[in-house]
Order: C-alpha cells, then structure tokens, then sequence
C-alpha cells in the first residue's frame, strides 16, 4: 500500500529537482550562554520532485514553512537533514565553490519588491550584479545581454539607469525577474512573487512568468498563500502544514477531490469573486495554527480537524499514494481511500 | 439629486452627482481630503460620495492607493494635517456634519458611534498592556463604568468573539496571541461600546484563509446581532462578493462606480472594474486548466500619480474604450440603473453590450 514519498511522477520523465525527508530545525537559544532550549520544527521531512517545465505550487498557513522549504532547496540556508538532487546528482553536502555551478541554474525571486532590491544600485546594475558574480562574459556582451532581459520582462531601455525607489511594485518585481533570468537558470523559486501586488498589476506579472516558462522551458517551485493563483499558474501543488507536506497531486484533482481535511477546508475557505456568493456556507477551521516548536504530537493537524479520531493523536499520518498520483497523509485512508471525506473512518 | 458645479484647481470642470441614499446612517458627500507635500498636491480622495444603512455592509474595493483609508480616516477625522487636510464636502451623521463638530464632540462619536478596526492590530494595540486592560479602558472611557465591572464586560467580549478561556486570555499582552486572535480581540474592542458604524480596514488582508473566514463570519454574526452599519474597505474581490450589500469601485481617488453586489459582478459598468473582475484567477477555473493555458487579463499600465493626474478621464491611459471625449472632459457619475452608478463617458454603451 506504501508508495515511496517521492513517486508523484507518472511518466517516467527524470526530474530537475528532487527533495527527499528534508528537514531544517532552528535551535532556540536563551541565556548569556546561549544553551539550547528548543528547536523551531520549521521543515520536517519533505519530500518532492519538479520535472523540467513543470511547475509546483507550494500553500499553506503562514508560518507553516514554506519559504523555508524554498531556501533550503536553494541552499540559502543548511538542511538539518534530508537529501536534495539536481538531475540527480546530491548537493546536500556541497560547499559554497562546488555549489557554484549549481547556483546559476537555480535562482529566486522574492515577495517584497521593495526590500529585496539594493537601493544604491540602479536597475542595470542590479540585473548586471549575477553575471558579474559567475564571471559571465565581457563588459560590452554584458551590457547587451542587460538590454534583452530588460526588453523581455517589458521594461523600457530607458528605466535601466533609475534606481530601485524610482518604479512601482509591479516594475520591481520585473527587474526581480530580469535578475533572476540573467544568468539562464533552469529552476526558480518564487516566494510569493506577486502577493504584494494589485490585482491588475498581478495578472501582467503572472503572464509574464507563463511567458517565460514556455519560452525557456523553466521549471518553477512557486511559493503563495493565494490558493486560486497557484491554481492558475501550477500543474502540481504541495500543501503544507506545520512543517509537513500534508497532500500533493496535479492541480485538478487537488480541487476536485482533496483527500486531506485541511486541503478542504482551504479550499472551502477561498471566498470566490462571483455574484450570488454572499453569506456561502463552508467548512469553518476552529482554533489557530500550532506553534512549530511545540508541535502537537501525532497527526499536526488533529487539534483542529474535524475528523479527527483516537490514531490521530498519537499516530502521525505519512504521506503516501493514496490515488494514482495523488498523496496525502491522513489516517482518514488507512482501509483505502475514503470518499467523500466525511466517510467515517474505520475505527 | 443634488448636483454641484465645481472649478477644480487644475482648471477642470468636474460636475459631481450624488443621490440621497433613503434611511442611509451616514452619508460622505462630496469629500475631498488633500496631501500639501513638496512634490504638490496629492488629490488622495478628490470628489468622493457615498453612504451606508444600518445593518449593510459597504464594500469598498480599488487598487492600492486610490484612496479607501484616506477617506476612512477622514470620517473620523484622524487624517494628519500637516500634511493632510479635509478641503471640501460633507460627512453626514445622524443628521449632524461631522466635519463642523468640534474635537470634543467628535471624541464622543469614535469609538463610542463609529468605530474601526485597522489593517495591522499590532500597531493599535498597546505592546505594554494586557488585551483585557486595553478593551476596558475603552469601555469605562466610553460608557463610563468602574474598573470591576469594565473587566467583566471586557472578558465578555472576549467570549463573544470566540478566544476560548476569555478570562484568562484578558490577561495576555498582544504579541502572546496569534494574528487571528489579535484581529478579534480588535473586533471586541471596536464592538465593545456597541457602535452604529463600523469601519473595517483590511481587517482580514494580514490572516491567512482559513482565519479570514472565521473573521469574517464572526463580524457577520455580531451584525446580525446588533445591525451595525459596516464599511468594509478591502481589495479581495472575494471577500467583497461574500460579505458586501453593495459595493463601492474608486480609481485614483475618485468613486468610479457603486451597485448592489451581484450587480456588480453580473455587470460591471466601469472599464475598470471589468478590467479587475476578469483579471482575478478564478480558482474553479484555473483547476480545470490542464494544459496551463489560459492567461489572465491584465490592465495594461499602471495608475497614475495622484499628484499629477491626466486631465479627463483619470483611466483614459489604461483604458480599451478611451475616445477624444474621454481626454477631454471627467465623465459625471451617472444613474445607469437602479442603484448602479457609473463615471464613464460609454457606461451605457458597455452596459448593453455586456447584459
Ligand atoms: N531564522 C530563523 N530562526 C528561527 N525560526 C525561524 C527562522 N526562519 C523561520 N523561522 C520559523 O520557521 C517557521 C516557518 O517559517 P517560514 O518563513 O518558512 O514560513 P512561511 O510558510 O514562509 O510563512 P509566511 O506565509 O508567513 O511567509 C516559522 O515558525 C518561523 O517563525
Ligand atoms: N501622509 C501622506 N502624505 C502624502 N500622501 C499621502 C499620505 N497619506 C496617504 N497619502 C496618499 O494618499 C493616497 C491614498 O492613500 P490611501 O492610504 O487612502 O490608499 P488605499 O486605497 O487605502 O491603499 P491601500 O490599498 O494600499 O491601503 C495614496 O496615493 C497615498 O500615497
Ligand atoms: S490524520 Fe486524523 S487529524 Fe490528521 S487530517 Fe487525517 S483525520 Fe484529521
Ligand atoms: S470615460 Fe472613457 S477612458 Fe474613462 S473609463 Fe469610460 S471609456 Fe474609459
Ligand atoms: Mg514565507
Ligand atoms: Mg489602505
């Protein structure tokens, strides 16, 4: 009945990135000196694959560890623990110089226009500073590689030499983008690339990273709480809770026929920009988020899940196949698939 | 129907309408609030009008900075000056101008009339006291009851915005509690003196879903309980279809359509508000996308700046239905259907196109 955590590709295509029981732990200190008292469960034991063009969407609450998932992958930040691939080769243990090559095929773009670019650099050379870095090219080459990005994301040739304080938002993020294409990465991590945006202004930056995707065959792991953007703009989504990855399959079947509780009760509780919503009714979460350091024992979520049972709280759920390419860990499924969710579960 | 004839300073002829709004608890006419900085005049709410009935809820949706705090601010009268300042209009309340009252008399009116709830609690929470002190200072300050009996309806309160073990919580400095616990020990507070209108900005934009909703439902619920008035000032067009009566569109500071809710969304009248409504993903959607196709409408450019605005028509530049009238003249406010206001110059024509 077990599947192993990583299979969610059924076609045998090999995967650009693969992710396997990553965990990253923070250790609390306290005191003058500086004992342990804790450790902040960030990430615990994640696993996934993004195949080349895919991309997948990564939600969940906030502070459940989603941007931590995407700087880990990166190496922004050390693993705990846990294996991370790059067309199969291990670069878990590598060091900053053997990283090298790897960091030009993997880049991120942030949440926060506003903060992630260096104000003291004009929008050329913030897009110029990565091939400087990797030592790509001579000045002119440079110079002219610059110019193409800059008219690929749709920023005028005359915005190159104005600094970061001089654009909107939605030009910010554009010249994020530029940056993060310059040095033809294979993957890029968006954490929340739009979620500070307007909606109108959103929908340009979405399309563009569309664009982008098909012309460059990029694979993307794309970071948001906005569950009808990542809908739009993923094949696969991952949904995180408190450090875990609770259910993961291609978009539709995440909508149609969600096999976690708490992919239910998101999707429930998406209000939907239509006529005739007013006052519709949902599955309505009690209680908040747990803490990451003290985290419940047994399955994260049953302190407020409504199906919860005795296994729940004490048997942590492993996220298994529980459908053709479909996984999720809830003992809801332990005989078999329970569907509707609101099946009794057998015990 | 009043309509006012205005000169504005850049020379424009702006004719501004407004109808009465029948049994309408507080009424915004005409309101135009201005920034004096050193790079001009920021027109941040110029020409706006609107009102709501108790027990409705106003929703009030446009892009960032078009305007929707300024003119919250401006009702209670809480817009800095320097370098803000109310330069025209009217803010009816009960029949009184709240901006010809006094500031003793508009002290009486926050909190204990209109009250609001902020995007971010952490900045209207005191860090240095406990949640239950800071509900009960605004209740004896407002009703005027001792401490004992503060602290019970305090912990009262609480209990009505579902913290569980409310006595205890009252005892917890705000960064004990977690965001959504936060944003309902402000709905408690804001509820306490049992106000006629409550004024909610984005008090759901800084939680994630789940919490949203149970926010929301929870300010539904006391609505249904006591009949508050509610403007609810958001950009989540979704929050605004599952919880608005009507709903507010403003652009660049001004209101560039208002209707009932489902007639907003059925037929949008403003170029604008067409352009937002189809540029939301829509999530049933999306999921039935299998090949990733499709691709959201954008509205091309971006909003001007509110200190030096394009004569005409302030969407013109970003606008598919712009015409010479358009860069010409600002298009009035105009009754195209019942309750259904719009400033566009071919709201008609789109109007009819659209049904
Ligand atoms: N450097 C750090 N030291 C200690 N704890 C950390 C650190 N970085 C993150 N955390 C904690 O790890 C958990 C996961 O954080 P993370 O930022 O990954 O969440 P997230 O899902 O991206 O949330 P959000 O949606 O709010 O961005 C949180 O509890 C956070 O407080
Ligand atoms: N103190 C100030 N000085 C100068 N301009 C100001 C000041 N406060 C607000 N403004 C301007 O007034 C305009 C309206 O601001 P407001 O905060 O009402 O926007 P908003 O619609 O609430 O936007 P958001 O959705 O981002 O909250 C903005 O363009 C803003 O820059
Ligand atoms: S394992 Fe139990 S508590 Fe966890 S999601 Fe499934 S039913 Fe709910
Ligand atoms: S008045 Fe003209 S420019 Fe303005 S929204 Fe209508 S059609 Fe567009
Ligand atoms: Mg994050
Ligand atoms: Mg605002």
């Amino acid at each position: 009945m077990s599947a192993p955590a990583t299979g969610n590709g059924a076609d045998g295509e090999a995967p650009l990135l693969a992710v396997h029981d990553l965990k990253k732990h923070f250790p609390i200190h306290h005191g003058v000196i500086s004992r342990v008292v804790g450790q902040v469960y960030a990430v615990d034991g994640v696993s996934f694959e993004i195949k080349p063009g895919e991309t997948l969407g990564l939600v969940g609450e906030s502070g459940c560890g989603k941007s931590t998932v995407g700087r880990t992958v990166l190496k922004l930040l050390e693993p705990t623990d846990g294996r991370i691939e790059v067309r199969g080769t291990d670069i878990t243990g590598l060091n900053a110089r053997a990283m090298m090559p790897y960091r030009q095929q993997m880049q991120m773009i942030f949440q926060d226009p506003y903060a992630s670019l260096n104000p003291r650099m004009s929008a050329a050379q913030i897009v110029e500073e990565p091939l400087i870095i990797h030592d790509v090219g001579a000045a002119a080459e440079r110079t002219e590689r610059v110019a193409q990005l800059f008219e690929r994301v749709g920023l005028g040739a005359r915005h190159m030499h104005s600094y970061p304080h001089e654009f909107s938002g939605g030009q910010r993020q554009r010249i994020g983008i530029a940056r993060a294409l310059a040095l033809n990465p294979d993957l890029i991590v968006g954490d929340e690339p739009v979620s500070a945006l307007d909606v109108s202004i959103q929908a340009q930056i979405i399309n563009l990273l569309k664009d982008l995707q098909e012309e460059f065959e990029l694979s993307y792991l794309f970071i948001a709480h906005d569950l009808a953007v990542v809908e739009h703009i993923s094949h696969r989504v991952a949904v995180m809770y408190l450090g875990r990855i609770v259910e993961i399959t291609d978009k539709t079947k995440l909508f149609e026929t969600p096999l976690h509780p708490y992919t239910e009760a998101l999707l429930s509780a998406v209000p939907i920009p239509k006529a005739r919503s007013r006052g519709r009714k949902r599955t309505i979460l009690a209680g908040d988020v747990p803490s990451p350091i003290n985290p419940p024992p047994g399955c994260h979520f049953h302190q407020r899940c409504p199906y919860a049972h005795d296994r729940c709280r004490v048997e942590a759920p492993t996220l298994r196949e529980i459908l053709p390419g479909h996984q999720a860990a809830c003992h809801l499924h332990d005989d078999g698939p329970a569907l509707p969710l609101a099946t009794p579960a057998g015990d | 129907m009043d309509i006012l004839t205005q000169v504005e300073p850049s020379g424009q002829v702006a004719p501004r309408e407004f109808a009465a709004l029948e049994d309408a608890v507080l009424e915004i006419a005409d309101l135009q609030t201005h920034f004096f900085t050193d790079d001009g005049v920021v027109r941040a709410v110029d020409g706006v009008s609107y009102a709501v009935r108790k027990g409705e809820t106003l929703g009030v949706v446009g892009e960032s900075g078009c305007g929707k705090s300024v003119t919250a601010l401006s009702i209670l009268r809480l817009v800095a000056n320097p370098p803000g300042r109310i330069v025209g209009g009217a803010i009816r309340f009960e029949g009184r101008d709240l901006l010809e009252m006094s500031e003793s008399e508009m002290e009486e009116i926050r909190g204990n009339e209109i009250s609001m709830i902020f995007q971010e609690p952490m900045t209207s929470l005191n860090p240095l006291f406990t949640v239950g002190r800071q509900i009960a200072e605004a209740i004896s300050l407002h009703q005027g009851l001792g401490k004992r009996e503060a602290m019970e309806l305090a912990i009262e309160m609480l209990n009505r915005v579902h913290i569980p073990e409310p006595a205890s919580r009252a005892q917890a400095y705000p960064h004990q509690l977690s965001g959504g616990m936060r944003q309902r020990v402000m709905i408690a507070m804001a509820m306490s003196c049992n106000p006629k209108i409550l004024i909610a900005d984005e008090p759901t934009t800084a939680l994630d879903v789940t919490i949203q909703a149970q926010i929301l439902d929870l300010m539904r619920e006391i609505q249904e309980q006591l009949g508050q008035a509610i403007i609810l000032i958001t950009h989540d067009m979704g929050v605004v279809a599952e919880n608005a009566d009507r709903v507010v569109v403003m652009y660049a500071g001004r209101k560039v359509e208002e209707a009932p809710v489902d007639e907003l969304f059925d037929n949008p009248g403003h170029p604008y508000t067409m352009g937002l409504l189809s540029a939301i993903p829509n999530l049933e959607e999306a999921a039935h996308d299998e090949g990733g196709q499709a691709r959201l409408n954008e509205i091309k450019g971006m909003v001007p700046s509110l200190a030096n605005l394009p004569p005409g028509c302030v969407f013109a530049p970003r606008c598919g239905f712009a015409t010479d009238q358009c860069t010409s003249a600002y298009p009035p406010l105009t009754e195209e259907r019942p309750g259904h206001w719009v400033a566009c110059w071919h709201a008609g024509r789109l109007l009819e196109a659209g049904s």
